[in-house]
């Protein structure tokens, strides 16, 4: 981030909740750089900013598709990069379409895309049609122009509620990294996912970037802030319910997926590097299955979960089975859901359904004490069992935390866990120990899949962590010898790998998240400091970096480059491919190499279609203006007395839920702690002073805040920090509330989500916690 | 060695309050919950155990534009203390490495020192001694314990952003005024703030607005009666054996003792239920 020219931060708050990350902002700023803070509110980021533009909760596609016009109107993108590093040439076939909101392929009834509508034209042998001049009229790059075209600035602003010279202003900075070698960044944070639309969000921030040319560069990118310090890992490591570790896809309870072959199919593209996926599924079987896993069986593929075809595991969903009673029991792992969930009141009431609850934490919860009278529950009428088991803190354990950057670091233990508490490693593998003894005699399915799985980490209570870590590098099985990379893996079963992007960090020289070697080898890359999945590569698609030739844009922030004399790629970081692929091979001129196409996707494939489109939240104030489609037409709908959808009418003001600087998540880990309660100590929710005074609220004063779902009692937090809009010819007000509180810790308070609804983003299910609609009253 | 200052330049402070928890963990202070003031501020003031406080300010600007200023505040460390002039036991001093610092066992808790700050710092608080509670003065020391090792406070120590720094005072003034030219476009009233009127201080802003706009004495001065007390009675009363003044003193402060006893045990409740968390 220090080498950006611009960076422009949008639906995140770094100054406040990401504030050692914002050091390197801080250091860009110092190099000259110019700080864009995008928020329906002033932040404590808004205050560090060059420009500060408002906008309202709910409406980055616009913003951003405003953007993308003015940038395409004045020719400020980076011609080479979007013709020949993305698919903005390619053509379209005549069955995409889009009218009034609405793309091609649309079933009203099943609320979903046939998204086969949405293919390129090809020739006799299956290879896309391009056209490089990007003047076709049926390339991408042309309809995309065109469907931007009705974002422009008269509409954008009105939606938003933007100061038009503000916009303008942000359109032109930004706009000027498109020039070749300049450097503009995005950062986003749960103020981007949080939507009906969250996807197509970070998806029009992709579009913008690779507009721009900003993509695999140093300074560039689209930036992750994430929610958590090890979101990164878990996500790599498949803890999301559609994906097995390294992204690939779980298999599903269908009759084509019955065997091995059916389900490599599936995921298995023709080309990209993902052909060979077959490779670090079968090494990752033999890694779950040991010499359970043979060539004969599948490699145990059978043994593996499925999921049942076109069901949802996600969070919003598995508490609506729970609520209908259908969820036998739950592991929570540092999950509070009564204080996280959205239409909190609903989930607290689900758990009830459950027959046990097994909570790790290192305090009691929210959720843990869900059953008790602080909880306004009476714990006769709840037959729940309920145990706590006693996590150690971080600094108490030890193991790798991957950062948003993809870096694997290695942390030790500071200081022995207290009393009986344990390293949620340690209590995995002590689960396993137990299951498998209790399992060992038994010939049910149950039993089957835990007696096949092999858990060789040692007999002791603690696992041997070495050993769990040396199986997700990788290992050739004969040998035992350590992989140095997942080129190293293979098919026929004579290897083992728990997670294929991760092979390479555990070599036969050791554990390489463990390097700490400070020296900044060029472009403050630090190589050999901890290791960076894939293959150590700390800027992803770093061939973007360079033009056709093999050239760095800017000779100043190169990364890698092709050497004629040598003829092989040379530079600070590692390139994509084999070093010796001359520039203008196939395979040594397109940047992104995990695509099918190896180019950056300007149009592609979503649930909710191929270019990000506008549409006004679940809730909202106002009809939307740019079709008469009014929300997500994708989006599943939660419907039930429990969950209501508010009316304007009735509920004229937008809410949003966000975090504090002083507080974590669910504020377990921090209403717990004394110095940063007592720095924060109350529920409050922010207001305009103009708000305050149409509703005779004063400051200090105690309010409620109510929703079709239901209301809570906080304290007013009269600022100038937020301002009503105007939209659309209204005035539209917002009021904003930290999530942080429940009814546990040292500082108490209400739990903002009583009053958001069940709604999530069309992929991937996030819910909608940043627009919704509420009123708020003196108490 | 040359002298060291503290500079705090808070144009760039995004009012994380690191310093605040920093400053509570290395000096082992006690929690205080405040009564909801309106603001994210945590505490209206610095108090005897929360030595230092993020102030925060909303000031529009003159183009219209919104401005959040965070002022770290703590003791500024004056080169010419009321505090140590006004102390009736002398136990208050200016140290060479610049640290002001209170000798907590001396402290009678007469209360002068609080009367006298120009900046509102130094305050009371409760302390039990063999069952007895006294009052002692107390606030930031500069963590003085790490400067006499050759470390910086805490507060700068944890500063993300080098809002805070503790350094050589030739260093950070020329970056002061480099900074001063900066942060003057976008903030025309910017200023360095080290008041000559307490003879200048050891720790020196760098503000983005008027002194009082962020809730600073525009022009501090030692009180000509402290100096006074300090450089002419006092010393007469010394030499005269039980001067008049030392004897007021005395019984001001015995009076003080008698009270804060009588009002210990609610003390006692309030700081065990501090502790309870």
């Amino acid at each position: 981030m220090q080498y950006s020219d611009v960076l422009m931060v949008i639906g995140a708050n770094p100054a406040e909740n990401h504030p050692i990350g914002f050091r390197w902002i801080t250091k860009a700023l110092k190099n000259g750089a110019t700080l864009i803070s995008v928020d329906p509110r002033f932040t404590r980021t808004s205050q560090l900013a060059n420009i500060y533009g408002q906008l309202r909760s709910g409406t980055d596609i616009a913003f951003i598709g405003g953007m993308i016009n003015y940038i395409l109107e004045n020719h400020l993108y980076h011609e080479e990069y979007v013709a020949n590093y993305t698919n903005a040439s390619y053509i379209l076939s005549d069955a995409y379409s889009f009218e009034d909101g609405i793309f091609s392929g649309y079933d009203e009834i099943e609320r979903k895309y046939d998204t086969s509508k949405w293919s390129f034209e090809t020739d006799a042998e299956g290879n896309v049609l391009v056209d490089k001049t990007l003047q076709h009229p049926r390339c991408v790059f042309q309809l995309m122009k065109q469907h931007y075209s009705r974002y422009n600035l008269e509409t954008v602003t009105s939606i938003t509620g933007t100061d038009r010279d503000t916009y303008l202003e942000i359109c032109k900075v930004f706009g000027s990294t498109g020039q070749v070698g300049k450097a503009g960044t995005i950062l986003y944070a749960m103020g981007g996912t949080q939507h009906t639309v969250g996807t197509q969000n970070i998806r029009i921030f992709a579009i913008i970037q690779l507009l721009l040319g900003n993509i695999g560069i140093v300074g560039g990118g689209v930036n992750a802030l994430r929610g958590e310090s090890n979101v990164q890992g878990s996500t790599d490591f498949g803890l999301l319910y559609h994906s097995l570790p390294g992204y690939i896809d779980v298999p599903k309870a269908v009759p084509e997926e019955n065997n091995l072959a059916g389900f490599l199919a599936r995921v298995t593209p023709k080309t990209g590097y993902k052909v060979n996926n077959p490779k670090f599924i079968i090494s990752m079987l033999k890694a779950y299955y040991g010499d359970y896993a043979t060539k004969e069986n599948d490699f145990g593929y059978h043994m593996l979960p499925k999921i049942s075809n076109g069901k949802n595991y996600s969070f919003m969903y598995l508490f609506e089975e729970m609520r209908k009673g259908g969820l036998e029991g739950i592991f929570l792992w540092g999950s509070n859901p009564v204080v996280s969930s959205p239409n909190s009141q609903s989930a607290h009431d689900a758990l009830a359904n459950l027959k046990w609850m097994v909570a790790v934490d290192l305090w009691e919860t929210e959720t843990s004490a869900f059953w008790q009278s602080e909880a306004g529950k009476n714990y006769a009428d709840i037959d729940t069992e309920v145990f706590l088991l006693p996590a150690c803190s971080s600094y108490e354990k030890y193991g790798t935390v991957t950062n948003s950057g993809r870096w694997m670091q290695y942390r030790w233990e500071a200081l022995p866990p207290k009393g009986e508490s344990r390293a949620d490693l340690q209590i995995t593998h002590e689960l396993a120990l137990k299951l498998k003894e209790l399992y060992q005699d038994e010939n049910t399915p149950a039993a089957r899949q835990i007696n096949a799985m092999s858990w060789d980490y040692g007999t002791d209570h603690h696992p041997d962590f070495d050993k769990v870590a040396k199986e997700i590098n990788g290992y050739d099985i004969q040998t035992k010898r350590q992989l140095s990379g997942f080129g190293e893996l293979a098919d026929d079963g004579s290897t083992a790998c728990g997670c294929w992007i991760y092979c390479g960090f555990y070599p036969e020289e050791g554990n390489l998240s463990q390097r700490r070697d400070n020296v900044d080898n060029g472009q403050s890359l630090y190589s050999n400091w901890s290791w960076v999945w894939p293959m150590n590569r700390r800027v992803l698609y770093n061939r973007a970096s360079c033009d056709l030739n093999g050239k760095p844009y800017n000779e100043e922030k190169a990364l890698i480059w092709w050497d004629e004399t040598k003829q092989e790629w040379t530079g600070y970081d590692v390139p994509d491919f084999i070093k010796t692929t001359k520039p203008t091979d196939p395979a040594g001129s397109k940047p992104f190499i995990m695509q099918s196409s190896l180019l950056g996707d300007i149009f592609a494939t979503r649930s909710d279609g191929p270019l990000p489109e506008h549409y006004e939240p679940y809730e909202s104030p106002v009809q939307n203006a740019l079709s008469s489609v009014q929300f997500n037409p994708v989006v599943d709908i939660f419907e039930g007395k429990h969950n209501p959808r508010g009316d304007y009418d009735k509920y004229p003001i937008i809410g949003t839920t966000y975090r504090m600087s002083e507080h974590w998540q669910s504020g377990t880990m921090t209403r717990n702690q004394p110095w940063l309660s007592e720095l924060a100590s109350h529920m409050f929710v922010e207001m305009s002073e103009e708000l305050a005074q149409e509703k005779g609220i004063g400051d200090k004063d105690e309010i409620i805040v109510t929703s079709a779902r239901g209301e809570i009692k906080a304290y007013a937090l009269v600022t100038k920090r937020f301002k009503p809009y105007t939209v659309l010819g209204k005035k539209v007000h917002h009021i904003g509330m930290i999530w942080h509180f429940g009814y546990k810790g040292i500082v108490t308070g209400e739990t903002a989500n009583k009053v958001t609804p069940i709604i999530g983003d069309a992929n991937s299910n996030i819910p909608e916690y940043k627009a919704f609609l509420c009123d708020v009253r003196r108490a | 060695m040359g002298r060291n200052i503290k500079f705090i330049d808070i144009s760039k402070c995004d009012g994380c309050r690191a310093c605040s928890v920093a400053c509570k963990n290395w000096n082992d202070l006690p929690i205080e919950i405040e009564p909801y003031n309106g603001t994210i501020q945590s505490h209206q003031n610095v108090t005897a155990n929360t030595w230092n406080v993020v102030i925060n300010r909303e000031v529009v600007q003159p183009d219209g534009s919104l401005a959040w200023h965070f002022r770290h505040t703590a003791c500024l460390h004056c080169e010419e203390p009321s505090c140590a002039l006004a102390c009736s036991e002398n136990v208050i001093t200016k140290r060479e490495d610049g640290a002001v610092v209170i000798d907590e066992e001396g402290c009678v808790g007469c209360g002068y020192c609080v009367t006298n700050c120009p900046f509102d710092i130094v305050q009371l608080k409760k302390v039990k001694i063999n069952g007895k509670t006294y009052e002692k003065a107390s606030k930031c020391n500069l963590c003085e314990g790490r400067i006499a090792e050759g470390l910086e406070p805490a507060c700068s120590r944890i500063c993300h952003t080098d809002a805070i720094q503790y350094g050589d005072y030739d260093e950070l003034m020329a970056e002061a005024e480099e900074r001063l030219e900066v942060v003057k476009k976008r903030y025309p009233d910017a200023n360095i703030y080290s008041p000559a009127g307490v003879g200048g201080t050891t720790t020196i802003y760098l503000l983005t607005e008027k002194p009082s706009l962020l809730g600073l004495p525009e022009n501090p001065e030692v009180p000509s009666s402290i100096a006074l007390w300090k450089h002419v009675v006092q010393p007469v009363g010394k030499m005269l054996g039980v001067g008049a003044a030392v004897a007021v003193a005395g019984l001001f402060v015995t009076k003080k003792i008698v009270q804060s006893q009588t009002h210990h045990t609610d003390s006692e409740h309030k700081e065990g239920e501090d502790h309870a968390g």
